[in-house]
């Protein structure tokens, strides 16, 4: 039988959120959380598996108590059960602290796990860390930016995009994968799921000292990360306008924009030009 | 007494919300343009127990608490109104008087279709000269032998034209007919059973509202839930549910049209300045997130006490009348913040204003929800 885990976080709902300017976080009390898009292709991912492959879906998240929400929904969604790491100790954590974390709690929850499934980013701080640095504290091998997954007994065969090409790549279990936002398209939640996942699921909940976490090596004190500034990029439009006869227009246009328009068609204009 | 949300009621709104806006979102407006019933949208609703949303888990349903119900409710209006009034039909008034008043066999036999959405559930009480008044009814339901024979003619039947089992009330003794009223399961495919034409309404265009026609229509005895004599309890009880799902749909026309008339007031320019700077369309905008919290409290109250146990009738009736008047004063001040725009069919706002007005009529008129709460007061005090 085959034992996944899918690593499942609560993102803001909204990509516009006030943060805190004193420490550059989110101000994550204010907004509806949500499970991140590529997490919920994770668990879609390992659903499908089972469907084919039989097995079991442990669903796991670190975060604010509130983050059971997202475990709720996964085990609605079909995750035979939840593990949640909630420790106001572990709160401002890195990557590098959360993936620590979560490989004790997969060790600790999921002894014998065969598959490990990610979101490839999050979309509240797209790091992209969390899943390759997962892969090492757990000392298995990782793939990740999959976008689709066949299991063969002990063997997952797997496709990315990179770059122009399409790698497909094939790993012995366990392993780790991280899948792409866009990899599935995925199920609604059930509302009969819903309800049972609020009446009767299994969720255990474990704190830092239940992970055997060394205090000082958690939270804001234990990341080697420094957040030192966050900014809403602006993007200014300026508008231009080309005046005169339509002949006068375009050779002004590609005066000014030859290089942008040779490169949408893969072309270089300037050799084009008369002289 | 807590009035946050809790983790369970937010995530069934997220969820359903976002299934409403993915799926009915993209073709609510064409729906309302075509008066096309969404039946792609059905299929994609029957595996997510829509149909079932309060029914015992043991017969197919998500046995969801009522609150989680209104929450459905109210998402799937905000989006379409005209497919929320289809659910709620089918649940409040199609399921639950057989989940309530239906033998075990009865249930057997008749929900699991239903509550798989592959039979639509209908109710009909009103006649030409039957709506407000029950005790008006002409269908009859004779006795022979074990059957009944069933004739008579059903107006402004919601989901008549989608329906797949109708509960119909019909009265069994034409000498008596107010002690004699029964709620009769037909079956879409029983013979003597026709959809008459679908109506040409104002709003809920996408809801296949029709007459029902019943001919020599022999149904077995098995099919009358309760007693003959029992229809008007039934009736009344399955319309207190039915309250609060009419109730919870206006609630989310009026959510839908709030919301558009907060983008649009925030968008739209004149003096140059978005009008929501004036204090006009401010005290418009208060008024109408005033009035919908105040109907939503409402609502959840009655919910609540439904769950509990207790006696909700008037509470429901107070919510339906409440949140009713609120869709239609709140979408009447949509389409006057959107101006001439919100009187085309280009905007929203439009369709949410013709949606609203029949919330104050179907499932008991404003008229009728007044006279149950005055009943009950009259009947506490002193």
């Amino acid at each position: 039988m085959l034992k996944m885990v899918v690593c499942i976080k609560q993102v803001p709902m909204v990509s516009e959120l006030p943060w805190d300017p004193a420490t550059g976080t989110l101000q994550r009390d204010l907004a509806e959380g949500m499970i991140n898009p590529a997490c919920r292709s994770a668990l879609e991912a390992a659903l499908r598996i089972r469907e084919t492959e039989g097995g079991e879906i442990t669903a796991i998240t670190m975060g604010p108590p509130m983050a059971e929400e997202v475990l709720r929904e996964a085990i609605a969604l079909g995750a035979d059960r939840g593990v949640l790491l909630t420790d106001r100790k572990m709160a401002g954590s890195d990557t590098s602290v959360t993936s620590c974390a979560l490989a004790r709690a997969i060790e600790r929850t999921c002894a014998g796990f065969d598959l490990v499934l990610c979101g490839f980013s999050t979309s509240d701080s797209e790091t992209a860390q969390v899943g390759p640095q997962l892969a090492e504290e757990l000392t298995i091998p990782g793939v990740a930016y999959v976008n689709s997954i066949e299991v063969a007994g002990r063997t997952v065969r797997m496709q990315r995009i990179s770059d122009d090409f399409l790698e497909t790549l094939e790993m012995d279990l366990p392993g780790l994968i991280t899948v792409t936002a866009d990899a599935d398209s995925q199920r609604h939640v059930p509302l009969g799921g819903l309800q049972r996942a609020f009446a009767e699921a299994d969720i255990a909940t474990l704190d830092a000292e239940a992970l055997g976490l060394d205090p000082e090596r958690i939270g804001v004190k234990g990341s080697a990360t420094r957040i030192l500034n966050v900014y809403s990029p602006t993007a200014a439009k300026k508008n231009l306008v080309l005046t005169g006869a339509p002949k006068r227009i375009v050779e002004q246009l590609f005066a000014r924009f030859d290089d942008k328009i040779g490169g949408a068609i893969g072309k270089d204009l300037k050799m084009d030009r008369k002289p | 007494m807590d009035f946050n949300p809790c983790m369970k009621h937010k995530v069934v709104r997220k969820a359903v919300r976002m299934f409403a806006e993915a799926e009915l979102g993209p073709i609510a407006h064409d729906i309302d343009r075509d008066a096309r019933f969404p039946w792609e949208v059905v299929e994609k609703m029957r595996p997510l127990q829509f149909f079932g949303l309060q029914a015992p888990r043991a017969y197919g349903g998500a046995e969801m608490d009522s609150i989680s119900y209104a929450i459905a409710i109210e998402e799937v209006s905000r989006v379409s109104a005209a497919m929320g009034l289809c659910l709620t039909v089918h649940n409040s008034v199609g399921v639950y008087p057989i989940v309530r008043f239906g033998t075990e066999e009865q249930k057997r036999r008749f929900l699991p279709a239903m509550t798989r959405g592959e039979r639509i559930g209908a109710f009909c009480l009103t006649e030409a000269n039957a709506g407000s008044d029950a005790g008006g009814v002409e269908t009859t339901a004779v006795r022979d032998g074990s059957d009944f024979v069933l004739n008579g003619t059903k107006i402004f039947v919601t989901n008549g034209g989608c329906c797949g089992a109708a509960l119909i009330f019909a009265i069994t003794d034409p000498q008596n007919p107010q002690r004699s009223a029964g709620v009769f399961v037909v079956e879409k495919d029983t013979p003597g059973f026709t959809v008459g034409e679908i109506e040409d309404l104002c709003g809920m265009r996408a809801n296949p509202v029709s007459s029902l026609f019943l001919e020599e229509c022999r149904v077995p005895e098995t099919n009358l839930l309760g007693r003959p004599g029992d229809g008007i309890r039934i009736g009344l009880t399955a319309l207190d549910t039915g309250r609060i799902g009419v109730a919870a749909q206006a609630l989310g026309i009026a959510q839908a049209a709030f919301e558009d008339t907060v983008r649009y007031s925030k968008e739209r320019q004149q003096f140059r300045k978005p009008i929501s700077s004036f204090q006009t369309i401010q005290n418009y905008l208060a008024d109408m997130t005033t009035e919908i919290d105040a109907s939503r409290l409402l609502l959840y109250r009655a919910c609540a006490m439904k769950d509990s146990g207790r006696p909700f009738g008037a509470e429901a009736a107070m919510a339906k009348l409440y949140c009713s008047a609120t869709a239609t004063r709140v979408t009447n001040l949509a389409v006057q913040v959107h101006g001439g725009y919100g009187y085309s069919k280009e905007y929203d706002v439009e369709r949410y204003f013709r949606d609203a007005k029949v919330t104050e009529i179907y499932e008991g008129t404003s008229e009728i929800q007044r006279m149950v709460i005055a009943r009950a007061v009259l009947a506490q005090r002193t």
